[in-house]
């Protein structure tokens, strides 16, 4: 699975159970997945989670679209494999 | 520097109240919360205050206030630690303690300032705290002064927080922070289920009982007594604003804990102690509840239930809340923006909540009866709501 896919897959399993929408890299994470501050959070403790890193919270300011995640991913921790 | 930047940097967006002419916040009311309630000059009725048991107005209470002020005057003048701490305070700290059913417990001038205080007392940066995705301002507020770890979980999801639980052992201390009752949609807490996995990977629960006090349990006296929770090993905190009628905030917990408060916490030991007007206010409510819940509560699920099941008969969609809080669910910001204006058009106060109060698409219009409220002033808001529903369908 692409680190694109793994991202995705990690959003969609820790959002509120609300009314899902198909998560894109376009995907604004506020506006159309009503991501809060908390709940930005807890998708950073999942991606830690995922790829078993430690994800410096500074490193994530200013992320708007799920592309940006992927991105920062790839800046900060390019040891990331793609399995 | 120039001054002027600065001011004119502090921007309010007022858009939406200004497109619709109409701002629900900050009302003028100059009435006591009786019923109807006065505002601007006009009778309303009142479906917004937390007076879950209706005893804000109720003349028993008062005079006991009135009676305190005459005995005591108006304040001690002085902080908990230094003239505040008067036998009149320090008696209502142990009977609340035993209503709630915890050990020990203070009082601060407010729920909001205890909330906002007690984890920098008790946390750093080798503590963890996990905390509801949903939980109140004060709340979050406090827990990122403490300067730790914090790992929110999904709201009320238990497999969620199981799974952050199992993560913990590099930290010194673990905390878990909820409320009883979320009080935007009335959904409560799974506390006990919390409280047990607390026990089982030794964390610390603290549980927010501000909209539970008063109301849950068989007589009143908050989460512990509805979920049977006996010798707790948590935090306790209640805003005493609510169902108590009156103002300041209870923390309570285990002895040990209350006595390091008293020399640790800044937001206790120096600040001006609640007024004995206030302590005697809440004393009397206690009275009340001792006498009278099945009677109060029973009216207060009644309007509730009216309520939802009307509201529902009229097309709108609410929250199956099992807490007496009904809100009405919108998803769009401009469709609350109308309803909650025709709402008042109609007479009726109710609490609009839209973001950052409540998540993006998820506007709530809340509406609270009060036990003091009258079986026929419930029929008319039912009325009200059936005609809104038949003009909303319409358009
Ligand atoms: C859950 C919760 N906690 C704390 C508070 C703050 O309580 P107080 O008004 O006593 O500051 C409120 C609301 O006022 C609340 O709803």
């Amino acid at each position: 699975m692409s680190l694109q896919d793994r991202v995705i897959r990690t959003i969609e399993k820790n959002l509120e159970g609300k009314e899902r929408t198909t998560i894109t890299p376009a995907t604004d994470l506020r506006h159309d997945l009503g991501v809060d501050s908390f709940a930005m959070l807890i998708i950073i403790n999942a991606l830690e989670d995922e790829f078993s890193i430690t994800i410096a919270e500074k490193d994530f300011i200013g992320i708007a679209h799920v592309a940006d995640i992927v991105a920062r991913l790839q800046q900060h921790y390019p040891d990331l494999k793609e399995p | 520097m120039a001054r002027e930047p600065f001011y004119t940097g502090l921007v309010v967006d007022k858009s939406l109240t200004q497109k619709y002419d109409f701002n629900p916040y900050y009302a003028h009311i100059e009435s006591s919360l009786g019923d109807p309630i006065i505002i601007d000059g006009t009778a309303f009725i009142n479906l917004a205050a937390n007076n879950y048991l209706g005893l804000a107005a109720d003349p028993r209470v008062a005079r006991a206030i009135a009676l305190a002020a005459g005995r005591y005057g108006a304040s001690m003048c002085g902080t908990p630690i230094a003239t505040g701490s008067m036998a009149i305070l320090t008696r209502l700290e142990q009977r609340l303690a035993t209503f709630a059913g915890v050990e020990a417990g203070i009082i601060f001038p407010s729920a909001y300032q205890a909330n906002g205080a007690i984890f920098l007392s008790l946390a750093g940066p080798e503590d963890l705290i996990i905390i509801d995705h949903y939980a109140h301002a004060s709340l979050i507020q406090g827990v990122r002064l403490a300067g730790c770890k914090i790992r929110p979980f999904l709201h009320n999801n238990m497999d969620h927080l199981r799974k952050v639980l199992s993560k913990t052992e590099m930290y010194r201390r673990v905390f878990v922070v909820t409320e009883s009752v979320f009080s935007t949609e009335g959904s409560l807490a799974p506390c006990d289920e919390i409280i047990r996995l607390c026990t089982q990977f030794n964390a610390v629960p603290v549980i927010d009982d501000s909209h539970g006090i008063g109301v849950l349990g068989r007589s009143g006296r908050g989460v512990l007594e509805e979920k049977n929770v006996v010798n707790f090993e948590g935090i306790y905190t209640a805003s005493l604003g609510k169902a108590l009628a009156n103002a300041g905030g209870f923390v309570g917990g285990r002895k040990a804990f209350i006595e390091y408060l008293k020399y640790s916490c800044p937001a206790f030991i120096y600040s001006t102690a609640l007024p004995p007007p206030v302590l005697a206010g809440v004393e009397a409510v206690l009275d009340i509840i001792d006498a009278e819940f099945p009677a109060l509560s029973e009216k207060m699920w009644r309007y509730k239930r009216m309520i939802s099941q009307g509201l529902v008969a009229s097309g709108f969609n609410v929250t199956d809340g099992s807490a007496p809080i009904t809100s009405i669910m919108v998803r769009d910001l401009d469709d609350c923006a109308r309803l909650a204006k025709m709402i008042h058009e109609a007479n009726i106060l109710v609490t609009p909540f839209v973001p950052p109060s409540v998540p993006v698409h998820e506007n709530k219009i809340r509406l609270i009866a009060g036990a003091n409220l009258s079986e026929g002033t419930v029929g008319r808001v039912l009325d009200v709501f059936q005609s809104i529903g038949r003009r909303m369908t319409a358009v």
